[in-house]
């Protein structure tokens, strides 16, 4: 047989290897910029919020509760009684008593970089996205309510009764434990969550604290803004300013 | 001997005729599109026997990693195989009994857990 290569056969495989080449790089780079929603979430991002308290009126705060509650339908359950029913995220009012200075605060799920509830969970339901917004898994809740314990925001909530007609991008069962999902549904779409949106003014801003042309990272660098219960060291996506 | 055989061949045609590929219910959306001849699911064997182990994988990577796209998705099923109540122009809920999940999950004695949680009809205008 002959083994040598003549430079005609040499050209014709190399030119059929490089196109071939060519061609699969070409569908890898398609794939991975088509969409967003196609390709797991990494942690070259990390979702915030930062919340000014100066700016942000009562009335805001009661806007971003009812968006909340129609974006991910919670609030309206019957027989759940005041402690048992969800609270996604509230509306707090703080005094520091030397002053006198009352702060009114939004408050839900600080999405923390090291969680305490994800801690906790027996099961691994509770987690932390690669982007940093924590959820529960509802599939492996078993409803022990650890998280609830562990939370230092009293964020998670418990559902108490049998549901229907919930949302379509937003499950919600007896016996499993919920909290804000920072519009998790929403963030993959490009979207910001559905309190932020509904405050006018830039009381409220969401974004990526790890890109530092965004909106947060800068108003981060000028503004003095601080984390509620900082001492814990839990390095929260959600940051306060004015309080 | 010839009753029992009779009866024997009857048990046998009946079971042949329970196992054809046509389902009494198979939602408005499925129905229209399987009369418009295109086909969704590759194999209907494979997806009746697999699609447990497609929503196991798919809710974790919907839920863990964000990819949110259609297929094998609860709410790509649910969307097309829900019916529609031809009085008031209402959707049933795809478990109630005589729909589609609920339908075979009954006469194989499986109990499913997925609508304890998930919206059991479609949202209006999502197709």
């Amino acid at each position: 047989m002959n083994k040598t290569l003549n430079r005609r056969d040499f050209i014709k495989t190399t030119s059929a290897a490089t196109i071939g080449v060519a061609t699969v790089a070409s569908g890898i780079t398609l794939t991975t910029f088509a969409s967003a929603n196609k390709v797991p979430v990494t942690n070259e991002k990390r979702w915030g919020m930062l919340i000014d308290t100066n700016k942000l009126t009562e009335a805001d705060i009661d806007g971003m509760v009812s968006a909340c509650q129609q974006e991910q339908g919670w609030g309206s359950e019957v027989h759940s009684t005041g402690a048992q029913r969800p609270d996604w995220i509230k509306k707090l009012k703080v005094k520091d008593k030397a002053t006198g200075k009352i702060s009114n605060l939004a408050l839900m799920c600080q999405h923390c970089e090291e969680p305490p509830c994800v801690d906790v969970c027996p099961t691994n339901a509770s987690m932390k996205r690669e982007d940093g917004i924590v959820l529960v898994d509802k599939h492996l809740c078993i409803g022990c309510r650890y998280c609830m314990m562990a939370c230092p925001y009293d964020a998670r909530s418990f559902v108490h009764e049998t549901l229907s007609n919930q949302k379509e991008h937003m499950p919600r069962g007896k016996g499993t434990v919920e909290a804000c999902t920072m519009c998790v549904h929403k963030v993959d779409k490009g979207e910001a969550p559905a309190c932020v949106v509904s405050v006018n003014s830039d009381a409220v801003i969401f974004g990526d604290l790890y890109d530092a042309s965004s909106q947060i990272s800068q108003t981060l660098k000028t503004v003095q803004s601080t984390q509620i219960r900082a001492d814990l060291n839990l390095n929260t996506g959600v940051r306060y300013s004015g309080i | 001997m010839n009753r029992l055989l009779v009866v024997f061949l009857s048990l046998l045609v009946g079971s042949v005729f329970a196992h054809t590929n046509e389902h009494a219910n198979l939602g408005k959306q499925a129905s229209s599109i399987k009369a418009s001849g295109k086909v969704f699911h590759q194999s209907i064997s494979i997806i009746r026997r697999m699609h447990p182990e497609f929503l196991h994988h798919k809710r974790d990577k919907t839920l863990r990693q964000g990819v949110r796209t259609d297929e094998y998705s609860l709410k790509g099923c649910v969307s097309c195989h829900a019916n529609k109540n031809k009085t008031n122009n209402q959707y049933h809920s795809v478990d109630k009994k005589g729909q589609f999940c609920s339908d075979c999950h009954q006469q194989v004695g499986v109990s499913l857990d997925c609508f304890s949680c998930h919206r059991t009809t479609p949202k209006e205008g999502f197709l």
